[in-house]
């Protein structure tokens, strides 16, 4: 039966850092002193998860920003690529490495709603280099094929230093890629490659053009064949994704119908009609 | 045409998640299990409500499908590959959070103290380290122990309807140490911090039975009342001032 001890009269005061002072003897707060602990280590960690998948986002979105500026007329395409090369390649081994310090001996699901943003945007980035280092290859063309999860997490597992000196370092660290993700990442990339593909229309690349719409339509094909229970992100995505597919289709009828014209025409109407939903709404 | 799109890619996701699913079925099936004992237990548990003298009779019973739900998570925690228990968990928290209440309530009817997270997850055969295994997560532990104010305070109110007026002298003070163990933590803007919210309702249904006897002198020996009063009042004052959370919201 409940007692009454009369514990509460007594009052102990104790300093401990940060925490508020509390009834020693009283067993109730004691406990949720120490919950607490637990709960603030798991709420910073997530924290400081959170904070690093942002910066990875905004570092994905300026490399796909800048790999939009690839334009035949500037003729700027090998500079473009290597130097998106390098900043992602950059993102994997800062970046990524840092988060997967934070999550070593941790249940990389019980954060993934932290870097899931993150992740998702740099698998598009990612693949979107890739299309255009593999696909848009003019001297060795097809000689590609897009990365996928296993390769993905090949990349970012770390291998333990050879300095022993320093401890955190001596054991292979590896930022766990999520197939989920990695799907999920690869369903955005077809809004660049729409996008793509009517950016190449308005500078008369239409050959571009064609390989975008032929890859989105692929893309689409691959992503109806997936059978998902209860994922809405996933039929969302698919969703918008059969939009872009659409609208690069039109752009493809479009240069057949028109030829030559099509370039002039196509900046006039398509581009405007796309420019408005180019951003995503982060900056 | 190129071959940058493979379309194995997605073959290779669709086994994927066909796993996945598998995995899924194999989780619901037990956990299906301990939602049928947790509920047999909570139906044996609301004879509180109607009958004190069957109090201990009732926990007898909750205590015997409370162990027989540790069969069922041992099941589980082989199931699930090490590191993958946030990958399910979604299948089994509201169940685990539904035991922690059922255990907490058996604790505090036999004993009168808080159960704490090492003992429910002992009487459920997990662990209380991640690190160690499946594990009783303090988030759940935490929903749980607040699904339990609410049943206590639905206690109180039962058990002066039955004339027993000590009884929520008694609650009444156990919730005052609840309320202040809550508020040493930080909580963010979750589920835990929603359900947090709903405990100053009960507490102040509480305060409410024991003003309601205290005022009317119902309890026997009614001068020495005075003595236990001054907790109450301090657990009503706690109450009143702003809640100290609201400082940590964004």
């Amino acid at each position: 039966m409940p007692g009454n001890n009369g514990r509460h009269h007594q009052f102990k005061k104790n300093f401990k850092k940060d925490r508020p002072l509390i009834d020693e003897n009283n067993p109730v707060l004691k406990a949720f002193q120490a919950y607490a602990i637990e709960l603030d280590a798991k709420h910073d960690r997530y924290e400081r998860i959170v904070k690093m998948s942002r910066d990875i986002t905004i570092e994905s979105k300026r490399i796909i920003f800048l790999l939009h500026s690839i334009d035949i007329r500037k003729n700027n395409k090998q500079k473009v690529l290597d130097e998106a090369q390098t900043r992602l390649e950059k993102v994997i081994t800062c970046n990524f490495k840092a988060i997967a310090e934070e999550l070593h001996d941790h249940d990389p699901y019980q954060f993934r709603g932290a870097y899931s943003p993150g992740l998702q945007e740099f698998i598009e980035a990612y693949t979107f280099m890739e299309y255009i280092k593999y696909v848009e290859n003019e001297e060795d063309s097809n000689q590609g094929e897009m990365i996928d999860w296993n390769g993905l997490q090949k990349k970012m597992t770390y291998p333990a230093g050879e300095d022993n000196a320093d401890q955190s370092n001596s054991v292979e660290k590896s930022f766990f890629v999520d197939p989920n993700e990695y799907i999920l990442g690869v369903s955005d990339l077809t809004g660049e490659l729409m996008r793509r593909c009517i950016n190449s229309l308005g500078s008369g690349e239409t050959d571009t053009c064609l390989s975008c719409c032929k890859a989105l339509q692929k893309f689409y094909t691959g992503y109806f064949s997936i059978n998902v229970r209860r994922c809405r992100e996933l039929s969302r995505k698919i969703y918008t994704m059969r939009q872009s597919v659409l609208k690069a289709e039109n752009v493809c009828y479009n240069v057949k119908v028109r030829g030559g014209e099509a370039a002039k025409w196509g900046a006039m109407f398509d581009g405007k009609s796309i420019g408005d939903d180019i951003d995503e709404g982060f900056f | 045409m190129s071959n940058f799109v493979n379309l194995s890619l997605f073959e290779n996701y669709q086994k994927y998640i066909d796993n996945e699913q598998e995995m899924r079925e194999k989780i619901r099936v037990i956990v299906r299990e301990i939602e049928q004992l947790a509920k047999e237990a909570t139906i044996q548990l609301q004879v509180i409500h109607y009958d004190l003298e069957k109090i201990g009779y009732a926990c007898a019973g909750a205590r015997k499908q409370i162990s027989a739900c540790a069969e069922s998570y041992k099941k589980l925690a082989e199931l699930i590959p090490v590191g993958q228990y946030y990958r399910y968990s979604d299948h089994w928290t509201f169940i685990t959070q539904r035991l922690v209440f059922l255990i907490a309530m058996v604790v505090y009817l036999e004993a009168g103290f808080l159960v704490t997270r090492e003992t429910v997850a002992e009487l459920l055969e997990l662990k209380t380290n991640q690190a160690e295994g499946f594990h009783l997560d303090i988030e759940d532990y935490l929903m749980g122990i607040l699904q339990m104010a609410s049943e206590l305070s639905r206690f109180a109110t039962n058990s002066v309807t039955m004339g027993d007026y000590d009884r929520p002298l008694n609650i009444s003070r156990f919730m005052a140490d609840l309320n202040a163990g809550f508020r040493l933590l930080n909580l963010k803007n979750d589920g835990l911090r929603k359900r947090f919210d709903a405990l100053k309702y009960d507490v102040k249904k509480i305060e409410e039975v024991v003003y309601d006897i205290s005022i009317r002198g119902l309890r026997n020996g009614a001068v020495e009342e005075a003595a236990a009063v001054p907790p109450t009042a301090e657990a009503v004052a706690n109450n009143d001032s702003p809640p100290n959370a609201d400082n940590k919201t964004e």
